[in-house]
Protein backbone atom coordinates (compact mmCIF):
# COMPACT_ATOMS: atom_id res chain seq x y z
CA UNK A 1 0.00 0.00 0.00
CA UNK A 2 2.77 2.09 1.00
CA UNK A 3 4.41 1.52 -2.13
CA UNK A 4 1.52 2.56 -4.05
CA UNK A 5 1.48 5.66 -2.55
CA UNK A 6 4.90 6.47 -3.33
CA UNK A 7 4.55 5.27 -6.85
CA UNK A 8 1.18 7.63 -7.42
CA UNK A 9 3.48 10.40 -9.48
CA UNK A 10 5.00 8.03 -11.41
CA UNK A 11 1.92 6.63 -12.55
CA UNK A 12 0.56 9.90 -13.31
CA UNK A 13 3.81 10.74 -15.32
CA UNK A 14 3.02 7.15 -17.42
CA UNK A 15 -0.63 8.35 -18.23
CA UNK A 16 0.44 11.86 -19.11
CA UNK A 17 3.72 10.38 -21.34
CA UNK A 18 0.97 8.05 -22.98
CA UNK A 19 -1.32 11.00 -23.72
CA UNK A 20 1.79 12.94 -25.19
CA UNK A 21 2.88 10.06 -27.16
CA UNK A 22 -0.86 10.02 -28.58
CA UNK A 23 -0.08 13.58 -29.49
CA UNK A 24 2.59 12.97 -31.38
CA UNK A 25 0.62 10.24 -33.20
CA UNK A 26 -1.41 12.47 -35.11
CA UNK A 27 1.74 13.94 -36.65
CA UNK A 28 0.93 13.57 -40.22
CA UNK A 29 3.71 13.31 -42.66
CA UNK A 30 2.83 15.00 -46.11
CA UNK A 31 5.09 12.96 -48.83
CA UNK A 32 6.05 14.98 -52.02
CA UNK A 33 6.61 13.13 -55.03
CA UNK A 34 8.24 14.70 -58.48
CA UNK A 35 7.49 13.45 -61.42
CA UNK A 36 9.90 14.15 -64.21
CA UNK A 37 8.68 14.48 -67.82
CA UNK A 38 10.07 16.47 -71.02
CA UNK A 39 6.19 17.24 -72.67
CA UNK A 40 4.37 14.29 -73.43
CA UNK A 41 7.20 11.85 -72.69
CA UNK A 42 8.25 10.00 -69.26
CA UNK A 43 12.19 11.62 -68.69
CA UNK A 44 13.82 8.22 -68.64
CA UNK A 45 17.74 8.40 -68.24
CA UNK A 46 19.77 7.60 -71.64
CA UNK A 47 16.64 7.24 -73.41
CA UNK A 48 16.46 9.32 -76.79
CA UNK A 49 13.63 12.23 -76.12
CA UNK A 50 12.70 15.31 -77.58
CA UNK A 51 13.22 18.89 -76.37
CA UNK A 52 10.30 21.18 -77.32
CA UNK A 53 12.39 22.86 -80.47
CA UNK A 54 12.51 19.57 -81.74
CA UNK A 55 16.08 18.86 -81.30
CA UNK A 56 16.97 15.05 -80.33
CA UNK A 57 18.65 14.72 -77.05
CA UNK A 58 19.45 12.20 -74.24
CA UNK A 59 19.87 12.91 -70.68
CA UNK A 60 22.35 11.35 -68.53
CA UNK A 61 21.87 13.69 -65.34
CA UNK A 62 19.00 15.69 -63.95
CA UNK A 63 18.96 16.85 -60.62
CA UNK A 64 18.42 19.44 -58.38
CA UNK A 65 18.05 21.01 -54.71
CA UNK A 66 14.43 22.17 -53.11
CA UNK A 67 14.84 23.76 -50.15
CA UNK A 68 13.41 26.16 -47.32
CA UNK A 69 9.86 24.52 -47.83
CA UNK A 70 7.17 26.57 -46.09
CA UNK A 71 3.79 24.71 -45.48
CA UNK A 72 0.69 26.61 -45.90
CA UNK A 73 -1.87 25.63 -43.49
CA UNK A 74 -5.49 25.99 -43.80
CA UNK A 75 -6.03 29.14 -41.53
CA UNK A 76 -3.30 30.68 -43.95
CA UNK A 77 -0.24 30.49 -41.72
CA UNK A 78 2.83 29.70 -42.84
CA UNK A 79 5.18 27.21 -41.11
CA UNK A 80 8.55 27.40 -42.58
CA UNK A 81 10.19 23.64 -42.20
CA UNK A 82 13.45 23.94 -40.12
CA UNK A 83 16.49 22.65 -42.06
CA UNK A 84 14.74 21.52 -45.05
CA UNK A 85 17.58 20.64 -48.04
CA UNK A 86 16.83 17.71 -50.53
CA UNK A 87 18.57 16.82 -53.63
CA UNK A 88 16.50 15.26 -56.03
CA UNK A 89 17.73 13.18 -58.36
CA UNK A 90 16.83 11.40 -61.30
CA UNK A 91 18.82 8.64 -60.85
CA UNK A 92 17.81 8.04 -57.45
CA UNK A 93 14.35 7.12 -57.56
CA UNK A 94 14.27 7.54 -53.20
CA UNK A 95 15.12 10.84 -53.78
CA UNK A 96 12.13 11.97 -55.62
CA UNK A 97 9.84 11.32 -52.28
CA UNK A 98 10.18 13.60 -49.73
CA UNK A 99 8.67 13.81 -46.33
CA UNK A 100 7.75 16.37 -43.99
CA UNK A 101 6.36 16.08 -40.96
CA UNK A 102 3.53 18.45 -40.08
CA UNK A 103 0.77 18.50 -37.83
CA UNK A 104 -2.42 20.72 -38.43
CA UNK A 105 -5.64 19.84 -40.13
CA UNK A 106 -5.23 20.40 -43.76
CA UNK A 107 -2.32 22.00 -45.82
CA UNK A 108 -3.64 24.92 -48.75
CA UNK A 109 -0.20 25.74 -49.93
CA UNK A 110 3.76 25.32 -49.86
CA UNK A 111 6.46 27.17 -51.09
CA UNK A 112 9.92 26.32 -51.59
CA UNK A 113 13.59 27.11 -53.10
CA UNK A 114 15.11 25.57 -56.37
CA UNK A 115 18.80 26.24 -54.86
CA UNK A 116 20.15 26.34 -51.72
CA UNK A 117 19.80 30.31 -49.71
CA UNK A 118 22.93 32.50 -49.44
CA UNK A 119 23.53 31.21 -45.77
CA UNK A 120 24.52 27.77 -46.84
CA UNK A 121 26.61 28.98 -49.48
CA UNK A 122 29.33 30.80 -47.50
CA UNK A 123 29.38 28.81 -43.96
CA UNK A 124 31.87 26.52 -44.80
CA UNK A 125 31.59 22.73 -45.77
CA UNK A 126 27.70 21.73 -45.32
CA UNK A 127 26.97 17.86 -44.34
CA UNK A 128 23.87 15.33 -45.33
CA UNK A 129 22.26 16.78 -48.97
CA UNK A 130 24.90 19.64 -48.75
CA UNK A 131 27.75 17.68 -48.30
CA UNK A 132 29.99 19.02 -51.27
CA UNK A 133 30.46 15.22 -52.06
CA UNK A 134 27.73 15.25 -53.58
CA UNK A 135 29.01 16.58 -56.67
CA UNK A 136 26.79 19.64 -57.03
CA UNK A 137 29.29 22.16 -55.39
CA UNK A 138 32.07 23.99 -57.29
CA UNK A 139 35.10 23.77 -55.49
CA UNK A 140 37.19 26.69 -57.41
CA UNK A 141 34.12 29.19 -57.49
CA UNK A 142 32.75 28.53 -54.02
CA UNK A 143 28.79 27.45 -54.07
CA UNK A 144 26.58 25.01 -54.87
CA UNK A 145 25.25 23.92 -58.48
CA UNK A 146 21.16 24.62 -57.80
CA UNK A 147 20.38 21.89 -60.49
CA UNK A 148 21.87 20.08 -63.11
CA UNK A 149 21.19 18.93 -66.33
CA UNK A 150 23.64 16.91 -68.62
CA UNK A 151 23.55 14.68 -71.79
CA UNK A 152 23.87 14.75 -75.42
CA UNK A 153 22.37 15.86 -78.41
CA UNK A 154 22.76 15.87 -81.98
CA UNK A 155 22.07 19.49 -81.96
CA UNK A 156 25.00 20.42 -79.59
CA UNK A 157 28.03 21.73 -81.47
CA UNK A 158 30.61 20.83 -78.75
CA UNK A 159 32.87 17.56 -78.77
CA UNK A 160 31.05 15.01 -78.20
CA UNK A 161 27.45 16.37 -78.71
CA UNK A 162 27.18 17.04 -75.27
CA UNK A 163 25.41 19.53 -73.30
CA UNK A 164 26.08 20.40 -69.65
CA UNK A 165 24.13 23.03 -67.45
CA UNK A 166 25.33 23.64 -64.40
CA UNK A 167 23.00 26.88 -62.67
CA UNK A 168 24.13 28.06 -59.46
CA UNK A 169 24.98 31.26 -57.92
CA UNK A 170 24.43 32.77 -54.65
CA UNK A 171 25.82 36.20 -54.57
CA UNK A 172 23.70 39.17 -55.36
CA UNK A 173 23.13 39.77 -59.29
CA UNK A 174 23.62 36.28 -60.35
CA UNK A 175 21.35 34.44 -57.73
CA UNK A 176 19.87 31.82 -59.30
CA UNK A 177 17.58 30.18 -56.67
CA UNK A 178 13.97 30.79 -57.67
CA UNK A 179 10.92 30.77 -55.31
CA UNK A 180 8.22 28.52 -56.12
CA UNK A 181 4.94 29.10 -54.61
CA UNK A 182 2.15 26.31 -55.43
CA UNK A 183 -1.53 26.62 -53.95
CA UNK A 184 -2.91 22.92 -53.15
CA UNK A 185 -6.42 22.79 -53.81
CA UNK A 186 -7.01 19.21 -52.15
CA UNK A 187 -4.79 16.48 -51.29
CA UNK A 188 -5.09 13.23 -51.48
CA UNK A 189 -5.85 10.96 -48.51
CA UNK A 190 -2.70 9.88 -47.82
CA UNK A 191 -1.15 13.23 -48.32
CA UNK A 192 0.86 12.78 -51.12
CA UNK A 193 1.43 15.69 -52.89
CA UNK A 194 2.86 15.16 -56.54
CA UNK A 195 4.57 17.51 -58.41
CA UNK A 196 5.40 17.52 -61.94
CA UNK A 197 8.49 19.01 -63.14
CA UNK A 198 8.38 19.43 -66.79
CA UNK A 199 11.67 19.70 -68.65
CA UNK A 200 10.31 21.79 -71.75
CA UNK A 201 10.45 24.42 -69.81
CA UNK A 202 14.05 24.26 -68.85
CA UNK A 203 14.10 25.17 -72.29
CA UNK A 204 11.45 27.89 -73.25
CA UNK A 205 9.88 28.94 -70.02
CA UNK A 206 10.97 32.44 -69.87
CA UNK A 207 13.56 32.51 -72.21
CA UNK A 208 14.09 30.33 -75.47
CA UNK A 209 17.42 28.79 -74.82
CA UNK A 210 18.44 26.06 -77.49
CA UNK A 211 21.05 23.28 -77.21
CA UNK A 212 22.28 24.16 -80.88
CA UNK A 213 22.93 27.39 -79.38
CA UNK A 214 24.17 27.57 -76.19
CA UNK A 215 25.27 23.96 -75.60
CA UNK A 216 27.19 24.64 -72.06
CA UNK A 217 26.54 26.90 -68.77
CA UNK A 218 28.95 26.19 -65.72
CA UNK A 219 28.86 29.38 -64.26
CA UNK A 220 27.08 31.16 -62.11
CA UNK A 221 26.06 34.79 -64.30
CA UNK A 222 24.24 36.41 -66.91
CA UNK A 223 22.79 32.76 -68.52
CA UNK A 224 23.17 30.62 -65.58
CA UNK A 225 20.55 33.40 -64.25
CA UNK A 226 18.39 32.75 -67.97
CA UNK A 227 18.08 29.53 -66.96
CA UNK A 228 16.59 29.93 -63.32
CA UNK A 229 14.06 32.26 -64.80
CA UNK A 230 13.06 29.18 -66.86
CA UNK A 231 13.42 26.86 -64.15
CA UNK A 232 11.21 28.80 -61.75
CA UNK A 233 8.57 27.35 -63.59
CA UNK A 234 9.03 23.84 -64.11
CA UNK A 235 6.71 22.92 -60.67
CA UNK A 236 3.26 22.87 -61.04
CA UNK A 237 0.85 20.51 -59.17
CA UNK A 238 -0.44 17.16 -60.55
CA UNK B 1 11.51 3.59 0.76
CA UNK B 2 14.16 1.51 2.62
CA UNK B 3 13.31 -0.93 -0.82
CA UNK B 4 13.98 1.73 -2.96
CA UNK B 5 16.92 3.71 -1.78
CA UNK B 6 19.48 0.69 -3.56
CA UNK B 7 17.65 1.04 -6.24
CA UNK B 8 18.10 4.85 -6.98
CA UNK B 9 21.90 4.78 -5.39
CA UNK B 10 22.47 1.63 -8.80
CA UNK B 11 20.75 4.45 -10.92
CA UNK B 12 22.80 7.45 -9.89
CA UNK B 13 25.99 5.22 -9.99
CA UNK B 14 25.62 3.68 -13.38
CA UNK B 15 24.38 7.44 -14.58
CA UNK B 16 27.49 9.03 -13.25
CA UNK B 17 29.46 5.90 -14.68
CA UNK B 18 27.88 6.93 -18.12
CA UNK B 19 29.21 10.89 -17.28
CA UNK B 20 32.45 9.67 -16.48
CA UNK B 21 32.94 8.16 -19.55
CA UNK B 22 32.04 11.05 -21.72
CA UNK B 23 34.41 12.85 -19.36
CA UNK B 24 37.24 11.01 -20.44
CA UNK B 25 36.63 11.13 -24.26
CA UNK B 26 37.14 15.45 -24.18
CA UNK B 27 39.31 16.71 -26.37
CA UNK B 28 41.78 19.41 -25.17
CA UNK B 29 41.26 22.81 -26.27
CA UNK B 30 43.97 24.96 -27.83
CA UNK B 31 43.07 28.82 -27.31
CA UNK B 32 44.17 30.54 -30.84
CA UNK B 33 46.39 33.67 -29.96
CA UNK B 34 46.19 36.52 -31.77
CA UNK B 35 49.47 38.54 -31.93
CA UNK B 36 49.85 41.74 -29.63
CA UNK B 37 48.87 44.31 -31.56
CA UNK B 38 47.12 42.08 -34.52
CA UNK B 39 43.35 42.76 -35.57
CA UNK B 40 40.37 40.14 -34.86
CA UNK B 41 40.13 37.02 -36.80
CA UNK B 42 38.31 36.39 -39.24
CA UNK B 43 37.85 32.57 -38.88
CA UNK B 44 34.90 31.55 -36.77
CA UNK B 45 36.49 29.63 -34.12
CA UNK B 46 33.20 28.98 -32.73
CA UNK B 47 32.16 26.90 -35.35
CA UNK B 48 35.16 25.03 -35.08
CA UNK B 49 37.06 25.57 -31.61
CA UNK B 50 40.71 24.18 -31.98
CA UNK B 51 41.95 21.32 -30.30
CA UNK B 52 45.08 19.46 -29.74
CA UNK B 53 43.36 16.35 -30.76
CA UNK B 54 41.57 18.35 -34.12
CA UNK B 55 45.34 19.97 -34.94
CA UNK B 56 46.96 16.63 -34.69
CA UNK B 57 44.57 14.88 -37.22
CA UNK B 58 44.83 17.54 -39.64
CA UNK B 59 48.29 17.63 -39.81
CA UNK B 60 47.96 13.94 -40.54
CA UNK B 61 45.66 14.73 -43.14
CA UNK B 62 47.84 17.26 -44.73
CA UNK B 63 50.97 15.17 -44.73
CA UNK B 64 48.45 12.16 -46.53
CA UNK B 65 49.13 11.34 -49.38
CA UNK B 66 45.82 9.36 -49.76
CA UNK B 67 44.43 12.68 -50.59
CA UNK B 68 45.11 12.74 -54.27
CA UNK B 69 44.24 10.12 -57.19
CA UNK B 70 47.86 8.48 -57.44
CA UNK B 71 48.58 8.18 -53.07
CA UNK B 72 51.51 10.34 -53.87
CA UNK B 73 50.83 14.21 -53.52
CA UNK B 74 49.71 15.72 -50.37
CA UNK B 75 49.07 19.05 -49.55
CA UNK B 76 52.21 19.16 -47.97
CA UNK B 77 54.15 18.07 -51.08
CA UNK B 78 53.36 21.70 -52.91
CA UNK B 79 53.20 23.70 -49.28
CA UNK B 80 56.29 23.10 -48.25
CA UNK B 81 57.77 24.51 -44.42
CA UNK B 82 61.15 25.11 -45.25
CA UNK B 83 59.46 27.37 -48.34
CA UNK B 84 56.47 29.23 -45.70
CA UNK B 85 54.10 26.09 -46.99
CA UNK B 86 54.66 27.64 -50.52
CA UNK B 87 56.36 25.51 -53.44
CA UNK B 88 60.17 26.08 -53.04
CA UNK B 89 61.64 27.42 -56.04
CA UNK B 90 59.11 26.31 -58.35
CA UNK B 91 57.08 28.90 -60.55
CA UNK B 92 54.16 26.11 -60.96
CA UNK B 93 53.97 22.97 -58.74
CA UNK B 94 54.02 19.19 -59.62
CA UNK B 95 49.99 17.65 -60.05
CA UNK B 96 48.83 14.37 -60.81
CA UNK B 97 50.44 12.19 -63.63
CA UNK B 98 53.38 14.80 -64.49
CA UNK B 99 50.55 17.66 -64.49
CA UNK B 100 51.41 21.63 -63.24
CA UNK B 101 49.53 23.43 -61.27
CA UNK B 102 48.01 26.79 -62.82
CA UNK B 103 49.22 29.01 -60.71
CA UNK B 104 52.04 29.09 -58.33
CA UNK B 105 51.19 28.01 -54.85
CA UNK B 106 50.89 30.22 -52.26
CA UNK B 107 52.41 30.88 -48.71
CA UNK B 108 50.30 29.09 -45.98
CA UNK B 109 50.46 31.49 -42.99
CA UNK B 110 48.06 33.90 -41.21
CA UNK B 111 44.93 31.95 -43.21
CA UNK B 112 43.06 32.96 -40.06
CA UNK B 113 42.51 36.49 -41.13
CA UNK B 114 41.77 35.95 -45.02
CA UNK B 115 38.45 36.30 -45.92
CA UNK B 116 38.54 34.64 -49.18
CA UNK B 117 41.22 32.29 -50.89
CA UNK B 118 43.11 31.68 -53.72
CA UNK B 119 44.42 34.82 -56.23
CA UNK B 120 41.02 35.25 -57.83
CA UNK B 121 39.42 34.97 -54.23
CA UNK B 122 37.34 32.05 -55.50
CA UNK B 123 37.26 30.84 -52.31
CA UNK B 124 34.62 32.04 -49.36
CA UNK B 125 35.45 30.01 -46.33
CA UNK B 126 39.09 28.45 -45.33
CA UNK B 127 37.27 24.82 -44.71
CA UNK B 128 36.51 24.78 -48.37
CA UNK B 129 39.87 25.59 -49.75
CA UNK B 130 41.19 22.02 -49.60
CA UNK B 131 38.57 20.88 -52.26
CA UNK B 132 39.90 22.99 -54.78
CA UNK B 133 43.35 21.09 -54.87
CA UNK B 134 42.16 17.83 -53.95
CA UNK B 135 39.76 17.84 -56.78
CA UNK B 136 41.29 19.87 -59.31
CA UNK B 137 42.77 17.06 -62.13
CA UNK B 138 45.96 18.71 -62.56
CA UNK B 139 46.67 18.71 -59.20
CA UNK B 140 45.30 16.20 -56.90
CA UNK B 141 42.82 14.77 -58.92
CA UNK B 142 40.88 12.84 -56.39
CA UNK B 143 36.82 13.18 -55.76
CA UNK B 144 36.00 13.66 -52.35
CA UNK B 145 33.97 10.86 -52.30
CA UNK B 146 36.95 8.54 -52.93
CA UNK B 147 39.07 10.51 -50.12
CA UNK B 148 35.98 9.93 -48.00
CA UNK B 149 36.65 6.29 -48.39
CA UNK B 150 39.74 5.89 -48.48
CA UNK B 151 39.78 7.49 -44.94
CA UNK B 152 37.35 5.08 -44.12
CA UNK B 153 39.28 2.35 -44.75
CA UNK B 154 42.57 3.35 -43.15
CA UNK B 155 41.79 2.01 -39.69
CA UNK B 156 43.97 4.63 -37.99
CA UNK B 157 41.38 7.60 -39.25
CA UNK B 158 38.89 6.54 -37.08
CA UNK B 159 40.71 6.61 -33.48
CA UNK B 160 41.92 10.15 -34.90
CA UNK B 161 39.01 11.47 -36.02
CA UNK B 162 37.11 10.40 -32.94
CA UNK B 163 39.90 11.77 -30.34
CA UNK B 164 39.35 14.98 -32.28
CA UNK B 165 35.63 14.90 -33.09
CA UNK B 166 33.90 12.90 -30.26
CA UNK B 167 32.79 10.00 -32.45
CA UNK B 168 34.46 7.89 -35.21
CA UNK B 169 32.51 9.26 -38.47
CA UNK B 170 34.18 10.93 -41.38
CA UNK B 171 32.90 13.12 -43.41
CA UNK B 172 33.97 16.13 -46.02
CA UNK B 173 32.61 18.45 -42.73
CA UNK B 174 35.27 16.94 -40.96
CA UNK B 175 38.11 16.90 -42.96
CA UNK B 176 37.70 20.39 -43.88
CA UNK B 177 37.44 21.37 -39.95
CA UNK B 178 40.67 19.37 -39.40
CA UNK B 179 42.87 20.35 -41.93
CA UNK B 180 41.92 24.08 -40.92
CA UNK B 181 42.15 23.61 -37.53
CA UNK B 182 46.19 22.73 -38.54
CA UNK B 183 46.64 25.21 -41.13
CA UNK B 184 45.33 28.09 -38.77
CA UNK B 185 48.22 27.26 -36.81
CA UNK B 186 50.55 29.01 -39.24
CA UNK B 187 50.51 31.67 -38.16
CA UNK B 188 53.78 33.83 -38.65
CA UNK B 189 54.55 37.03 -36.58
CA UNK B 190 58.04 36.24 -35.64
CA UNK B 191 60.39 37.95 -38.33
CA UNK B 192 63.08 40.03 -37.42
CA UNK B 193 60.60 43.20 -38.67
CA UNK B 194 58.62 41.73 -35.73
CA UNK B 195 61.05 41.89 -33.00
CA UNK B 196 62.17 45.05 -34.27
CA UNK B 197 58.45 46.30 -33.63
CA UNK B 198 58.28 44.55 -30.41
CA UNK B 199 61.65 46.32 -29.48
CA UNK B 200 63.63 43.31 -29.01
CA UNK B 201 65.89 43.84 -31.53
CA UNK B 202 66.65 46.76 -34.55
CA UNK B 203 67.01 47.65 -37.86
CA UNK B 204 70.64 47.83 -39.46
CA UNK B 205 71.04 50.75 -41.32
CA UNK B 206 69.71 49.69 -45.05
CA UNK B 207 67.06 47.99 -43.69
CA UNK B 208 66.11 50.96 -42.07
CA UNK B 209 66.22 53.14 -45.02
CA UNK B 210 64.35 49.76 -46.50
CA UNK B 211 62.10 49.93 -44.33
CA UNK B 212 61.29 53.91 -44.73
CA UNK B 213 60.98 53.80 -48.50
CA UNK B 214 58.85 50.72 -48.15
CA UNK B 215 56.33 53.03 -46.21
CA UNK B 216 55.95 55.74 -49.06
CA UNK B 217 55.83 53.14 -52.23
CA UNK B 218 54.65 49.94 -50.82
CA UNK B 219 52.70 50.25 -48.04
CA UNK B 220 49.29 51.34 -49.70
CA UNK B 221 49.05 47.62 -50.62
CA UNK B 222 51.41 45.43 -48.85
CA UNK B 223 49.83 47.26 -45.08
CA UNK B 224 51.66 45.82 -41.91
CA UNK B 225 50.70 43.43 -39.92
CA UNK B 226 49.85 40.87 -43.23
CA UNK B 227 51.78 43.13 -45.80
CA UNK B 228 48.69 42.60 -47.99
CA UNK B 229 45.50 44.22 -48.00
CA UNK B 230 44.09 41.28 -49.14
CA UNK B 231 42.65 42.97 -52.32
CA UNK B 232 42.63 41.79 -56.03
CA UNK B 233 44.68 44.64 -58.10
CA UNK B 234 46.04 44.73 -61.68
CA UNK B 235 49.73 45.42 -61.28
CA UNK B 236 50.64 45.55 -65.28
CA UNK B 237 51.70 42.00 -65.22
CA UNK B 238 50.49 40.80 -69.20
CA UNK B 239 48.61 37.98 -69.53
CA UNK B 240 50.38 34.50 -70.51
CA UNK B 241 49.05 32.63 -73.50
CA UNK B 242 50.07 29.36 -72.20
CA UNK B 243 47.57 30.22 -68.81
CA UNK B 244 45.24 33.04 -70.27
CA UNK B 245 45.00 33.60 -66.58
CA UNK B 246 42.49 36.30 -66.33
CA UNK B 247 42.15 36.57 -62.28
CA UNK B 248 39.75 37.88 -60.21
CA UNK B 249 37.42 38.29 -63.84
CA UNK B 250 37.09 34.20 -63.72
CA UNK B 251 34.67 34.41 -60.24
CA UNK B 252 33.51 38.04 -61.17
CA UNK B 253 32.66 37.97 -65.33
CA UNK B 254 33.18 41.35 -64.46
CA UNK B 255 35.45 42.76 -67.19
CA UNK B 256 36.79 45.44 -65.03
CA UNK B 257 38.36 42.85 -62.99
CA UNK B 258 40.25 41.45 -65.94
CA UNK B 259 43.80 40.62 -64.63
CA UNK B 260 43.33 41.34 -61.53
CA UNK B 261 44.84 38.85 -58.65
CA UNK B 262 44.89 39.47 -54.56
CA UNK B 263 47.72 41.22 -53.44
CA UNK B 264 49.72 38.03 -51.49
CA UNK B 265 51.66 38.72 -48.30
CA UNK B 266 55.36 39.53 -48.48
CA UNK B 267 55.74 37.96 -44.85
CA UNK B 268 58.99 35.58 -45.81
CA UNK B 269 59.02 36.77 -49.14
CA UNK B 270 62.84 35.95 -49.32
CA UNK B 271 62.09 32.30 -49.21
CA UNK B 272 59.19 32.06 -51.44
CA UNK B 273 60.50 32.91 -54.90
CA UNK B 274 59.43 32.56 -57.72
CA UNK B 275 56.72 35.15 -57.60
CA UNK B 276 53.78 36.57 -58.56
CA UNK B 277 50.59 34.49 -59.65
CA UNK B 278 52.47 32.31 -62.13
CA UNK B 279 55.65 32.58 -60.69
CA UNK B 280 57.01 34.17 -63.63
CA UNK B 281 59.79 36.24 -61.65
CA UNK B 282 62.92 34.48 -60.54
CA UNK B 283 63.85 36.89 -58.00
CA UNK B 284 62.70 39.92 -56.05
CA UNK B 285 65.06 42.47 -58.52
CA UNK B 286 63.26 40.92 -61.27
CA UNK B 287 59.86 41.86 -59.31
CA UNK B 288 61.29 45.28 -58.70
CA UNK B 289 62.43 45.92 -62.26
CA UNK B 290 59.08 45.03 -63.57
CA UNK B 291 57.37 47.67 -60.87
CA UNK B 292 59.28 50.49 -62.65
CA UNK B 293 59.90 49.83 -66.14
CA UNK B 294 57.89 46.75 -67.41
CA UNK B 295 54.72 47.33 -66.16
CA UNK B 296 52.05 47.10 -68.81
CA UNK B 297 49.34 50.08 -68.53
CA UNK B 298 45.74 48.50 -69.49
CA UNK B 299 42.39 49.46 -68.55
CA UNK B 300 42.12 47.82 -65.21
CA UNK B 301 45.99 48.73 -64.11
CA UNK B 302 45.80 49.46 -60.64
CA UNK B 303 44.89 53.46 -60.02
CA UNK B 304 48.17 53.96 -57.83
CA UNK B 305 50.30 52.38 -60.47
CA UNK B 306 49.41 54.49 -63.11
CA UNK B 307 52.57 56.02 -63.20
CA UNK B 308 54.21 52.94 -62.29
CA UNK B 309 56.72 53.18 -59.43
CA UNK B 310 59.79 54.89 -59.88
CA UNK B 311 62.52 53.11 -57.54
CA UNK B 312 66.51 54.08 -58.05
CA UNK B 313 68.69 51.14 -58.22
CA UNK B 314 69.75 52.52 -54.49
CA UNK B 315 66.31 52.22 -53.20
CA UNK B 316 65.34 48.82 -54.75
CA UNK B 317 68.75 47.72 -52.84
CA UNK B 318 67.77 48.98 -49.33
CA UNK B 319 64.03 47.48 -50.11
CA UNK B 320 65.14 43.88 -50.51
CA UNK B 321 66.93 44.62 -47.32
CA UNK B 322 64.01 45.59 -45.73
CA UNK B 323 61.74 42.60 -47.17
CA UNK B 324 64.57 40.15 -46.28
CA UNK B 325 63.45 41.18 -42.59
CA UNK B 326 59.94 39.59 -42.96
CA UNK B 327 61.59 36.30 -42.95
CA UNK B 328 60.62 34.27 -39.47
CA UNK B 329 62.79 31.61 -39.23
CA UNK B 330 61.26 30.13 -36.12
CA UNK B 331 57.91 29.82 -38.41
CA UNK B 332 60.30 28.04 -41.28
CA UNK B 333 61.45 25.74 -38.47
CA UNK B 334 58.79 24.99 -36.23
CA UNK B 335 58.54 21.26 -35.17
CA UNK B 336 54.64 21.31 -34.59
CA UNK B 337 54.01 22.36 -38.27
CA UNK B 338 56.02 19.37 -39.59
CA UNK B 339 55.22 16.47 -40.90
CA UNK B 340 53.95 13.31 -38.14
CA UNK B 341 57.16 11.23 -37.75
CA UNK B 342 59.40 12.94 -39.97
CA UNK B 343 59.93 16.03 -38.25
CA UNK B 344 61.97 19.40 -39.51
CA UNK B 345 64.91 18.09 -40.66
CA UNK B 346 64.28 18.21 -44.57
CA UNK B 347 66.11 21.69 -45.04
CA UNK B 348 65.64 23.89 -48.20
CA UNK B 349 68.77 23.71 -50.57
CA UNK B 350 70.77 26.96 -50.89
CA UNK B 351 69.60 29.61 -53.10
CA UNK B 352 70.56 32.52 -54.40
CA UNK B 353 67.59 34.82 -55.21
Amino acid sequence: MRLIKYLKPFIKLFFIAVLFGSFCADNKNLIIKFHHIIGVQQLVLNDSLENSFGEKIVVTKFKYYISNITLINEKKESIPIHNSYFLIDEADSASKKISIPFKWKKITGIEFLVGVDSIKNCSGIQTGALDPMLGMFWTWNSGYIFAKLEGSSTASTVAGHYFTYHIGGYKAGENAARKIKLSIPSISKNNTLNIQVDLNKWFTAVNDIRISQTPICNNPGALAMQFADNYAHLFTIK
Amino acid sequence: MKKLTPILLVFFSILSGIAWIDFSNTTHPVIFKVPKGWPAPVYDFKSNPLTQEGIALGKQLFYDGQLSKDGKISCGSCHQQFGAFATFDHALSHGYNNAQTSRNAPALQNLAWQKTFMADGGINHLDLQPLAPLTAPNEMAESIENVIRKLKADTHYASLFKAAFGDPLINTERLGKALSQFILTLVSANSKYDQVMRGEASFILPEQLGYEIFQKKCVSCHPPPFFSDFNFRNIGLPIDNFLKDKGRMKITNNPKDSLLFKVPSLRNIAITAPYEHDGRFNSLLNVLEHYRKNMVLGPTTDSLLKNRLPLSNFEIGQIRAFLNTLTDSSFLQEPKFAAPGIGNNRKAPIHEH
